[in-house]
Parts: structure tokens; C-alpha cells; sequence
């Protein structure tokens, strides 16, 4: 297990510096909307909060930290922060398989498709989608959480915008319940799978749906994808712990300890195994920590499209 | 030997809800937390019940094992929100490194 303030120090000071926890340039990160013709202005602003966008970055960064965790080079990490935070930055992104970025933009456009498909007013400013600094709530680092939620949020108060579509349990659950407790700032937020409307029948699939904590437990919002895919004609099957009782991937953890992270993701993915159906997952967190284990995994989002093609 | 401070629910306020005065140690959250470790959470509870601010401190990089996953918040039998305090003692065992 790293030193949870060494972890902590390096997020908070790329956060603080770069307005992402990697130190990556926005421009590098987020350009899944870049062969998509969305309008800009519209009801709801669609949101991403950049977290799919992260998962190949982490999923590199975390493979770094699993080799060397537990040895006696642990503790170098804490000379990251010497390192100027663009330049480190760009050294991941450039050492970050370019198939994955591809594959995680893919999930977002689906995202948009699916949108589309179900006639949803809504627009994409590239320019006011930040990623929401929740990690920095769930390390404790509340002063940089807050200092953080408030730039987001003032970005997004100055062009007016009341309405956003999210895509992730984690970037929901800060727009939702954080930014108006600590960040004096209200939304109408709604998760783009609240928002589906299109009729197809054409799913034919049995699937094992994950629920993550954060829809399952914090949000209540379990229920909302099982109806979607049911509509579709896709049969999720019963798991032992779902909904309120669903349990962690073990995603949280990989900054501070991958292996811990990886027993919990184990634990999990045998659970889940049980059905003998494909796994389905609607987190980015879920989706990379369960891969990490060897699950088969695909977003919900890819299941709700491939309808749509159909 | 622990040095123990009987103000010290008072000097988390600022960090948390006040719950932890409400945890009777049942041990449902240690029983449902994925962590499989130790007594965790209800022994960090138990320090701030008692004061045991030294020992918090002292094993404060437990803290962070913590998924946040809100298993242990959802079957608290007196609604003590053990996931917060969890939570809450990070914010104080932060603060605190940056202070000193």
C-alpha cells in the first residue's frame, strides 16, 4: 500500500495545476466528440465529467503502481511532484495505448447516438466539461474538492446552463449532491440512460448487469437501466448482490493500493461469474477495475446502441 | 499507553456529521465491509468514541483501504453513517498533515 498522503498530494497538486488528476492536457484527453456533429447550444448540456476518457490513463498509471507497491521503491512516488505536471502528463499519454483511447471515446459516442435516437434536446461544449474532482472528495482532500467543484461549477453558471446530462455514477453523484452542498451551485441533473426513448426489440441477449455503488446506493437509480434493457428485449440476470446491496468493484482503491483493489475486484467478478452471461457494467471505474481481474466486460451504453443498429 | 482526548468528537465536527457518538458497536459494518480487514470500520469509530486521537493518527493509512462503497452506511442498525465518518477522519488526518 502507497502512503496515502504521497497519492494524495500528487492528485491535489495536478488537480490544482492542471484540472485533471493525471497532469494530461484537456485537449489530449477529451477528443471522442470530435467526429460527431453536435450542436452547442440546446435544453441540456451534456456532460461527461472526463471520466471514461481517463480509464486507459489509469488503467496505464495503476499497472505502474501494482509493479512497484508493496517494494522499496514505493516510496520514490513522492518525487512525482517535482516533475513539472505537463510534462509528466504527456509522457502518459503517450505511453497509453491509442486503441484503448479509441475504444472508451467509442462509449462516449454511443452515449451521444443514443441521445440522438431518443430525440433529446441537448448540446456539447467540450470547453465546460471539466472533470468534477470527486476523487479528490473520496481521498479527503476537502479544500482542493471544494476549490476545485467551485471553478467547475463557475464555468458552467457563467454560460447559463441548468440542465446536464451525465454519463457516470461519479460525476452524477458530484453534480447531484456535492456541488450544491459545497459548491453553492444547483443543476437539474439526469444520467443519460434516465432519458432513453426509442423502441427497438431487437436485444435477444441475456446479460449480467453490475450495478456500481454510487447508482446503486447513494443514487437509487438501479432499477432505471434494468427497464431499459428489458424494453429492449435484453433479460438481465438475477445476481446475489445487486441494487442497495451490490458490491464494490474495488475501483476506488487503485491509487493507494492495487492490490487490494484487485482482491476486491476478484471477489466481485467470481460473484458475477456465476450467471455464465456477459457482463455489463455503466461505471468507467467498474468497467476498467473489472477487466483488470479478466472479466468480459462491456459498458451498457455499447448494449443499448447495438440496438439501435439493428 | 493511549493518550485520550474527550473533546476529540468535538474537533471532528468540522470533518463530519456528528454520528459516531450514536455507533453502539454492533460490528455490522465490519461484517459487511468488503475490506475483510481487521475490525475495520467500527475499531476508528470506537477511537473517536473514546478519544483516542494518538491512535487514529497513528493508523491512519487504514483509512484509506475504505472504498467509500456505502455498504456499511446502508445496514447501520442506528443510522451512524459509518462510510461518512470513515470519510470524515480522512478530511481530519488531511488537515492535519498539512498543518504539521
Amino acid at each position: 500500500m502507497y502512503n496515502p498522503k504521497d497519492i494524495i498530494e500528487l492528485i491535489a497538486g495536478n488537480v490544482g495545476k492542471t484540472r485533471n488528476p493525471f497532469g494530461i492536457p484537456k485537449f489530449m484527453i477529451n477528443r471522442w466528440h470530435k467526429d460527431l456533429d453536435m450542436p452547442d447550444k440546446g435544453d441540456a448540456m451534456l456532460f461527461t465529467g472526463l471520466m471514461y476518457q481517463f480509464v486507459p490513463y489509469i488503467e496505464k498509471s495503476t499497472k505502474y503502481l501494482a509493479k512497484f507497491e508493496d517494494t522499496f521503491l514505493e516510496g520514490l512516488i513522492r518525487f512525482a511532484g517535482y516533475v513539472p505536471r505537463y510534462l509528466s502528463g504527456l509522457g502518459l499519454s503517450v505511453i497509453t495505448p491509442g486503441g484503448e483511447k479509441k475504444k472508451f471515446n467509442g462509449i462516449l459516442q454511443d452515449i451521444a447516438k443514443i441521445l440522438m435516437a431518443s430525440n433529446v434536446d441537448f448540446f456539447y461544449r467540450p470547453d465546460l466539461d471539466d472533470y468534477s474532482g470527486v476523487l479528490l472528495y473520496d481521498l479527503g482532500d476537502q479544500e482542493g474538492f471544494v476549490q476545485h467543484a467551485r471553478y467547475v461549477t463557475g464555468k458552467l453558471k457563467e454560460a447559463g446552463i441548468k440542465k446536464l446530462i451525465t454519463v457516470d455514477p461519479h460525476t452524477t453523484y458530484a453534480l447531484k449532491v456535492l456541488f450544491p452542498k459545497y459548491a453553492d451551485a444547483s443543476f437539474d441533473v439526469k444520467t443519460y440512460f434516465q432519458l432513453v426513448d426509442f423502441q427497438s426489440k431487437n436485444g435477444h441477449r441475456h446479460v449480467t448487469l453490475h450495478d456500481p455503488c454510487f447508482y446503486g446506493r447513494y443514487l437509487d437509480l438501479s432499477e432505471v437501466p434494468k427497464k431499459v434493457l428489458t424494453d429492449l428485449n435484453v433479460e438481465c440476470v438475477p445476481v446475489r448482490n445487486a441494487g442497495p446491496f451490490t458490491n464494490c468493484c474495488g475501483g476506488p482503491a487503485e491509487s493507494i493500493s492495487p492490490k487490494l483493489s484487485t482482491e476486491v475486484g476478484d471477489r466481485r467478478l467470481e460473484e458475477l461469474n456465476v450467471t455464465g452471461e456477459k457482463i455489463v457494467s455503466m461505471c468507467p471505474i467498474c468497467l476498467g477495475n473489472l477487466r483488470k481481474s479478466g472479466a468480459d466486460v462491456e459498458d451498457l451504453s455499447t448494449v443499448i446502441a447495438q440496438c439501435l443498429e439493428k | 499507553m493511549a493518550l485520550l482526548n474527550p473533546n476529540f468528537a468535538e474537533e471532528m465536527e468540522p470533518f463530519t456529521e456528528d454520528t459516531a457518538l450514536a455507533c453502539f458497536n454492533c460490528g455490522t459494518c465490519t461484517a459487511i465491509c468488503p475490506l475483510v480487514y481487521e475490525h475495520f470500520p467500527r475499531k476508528m469509530i470506537r477511537y473517536i468514541q473514546i478519544g483516542a486521537k494518538d491512535r487514529i493518527l497513528e493508523n491512519a493509512q487504514e483509512l484509506w483501504r475504505c472504498l467509500h462503497c456505502g455498504l456499511c452506511t446502508l445496514t447501520c442498525p442506528r443510522e451512524a453513517n459509518p462510510g461518512e465518518i470513515i470519510l470524515g477522519l480522512k478530511r481530519f488526518v488531511v488537515a492535519n498533515w498539512r498543518r504539521s
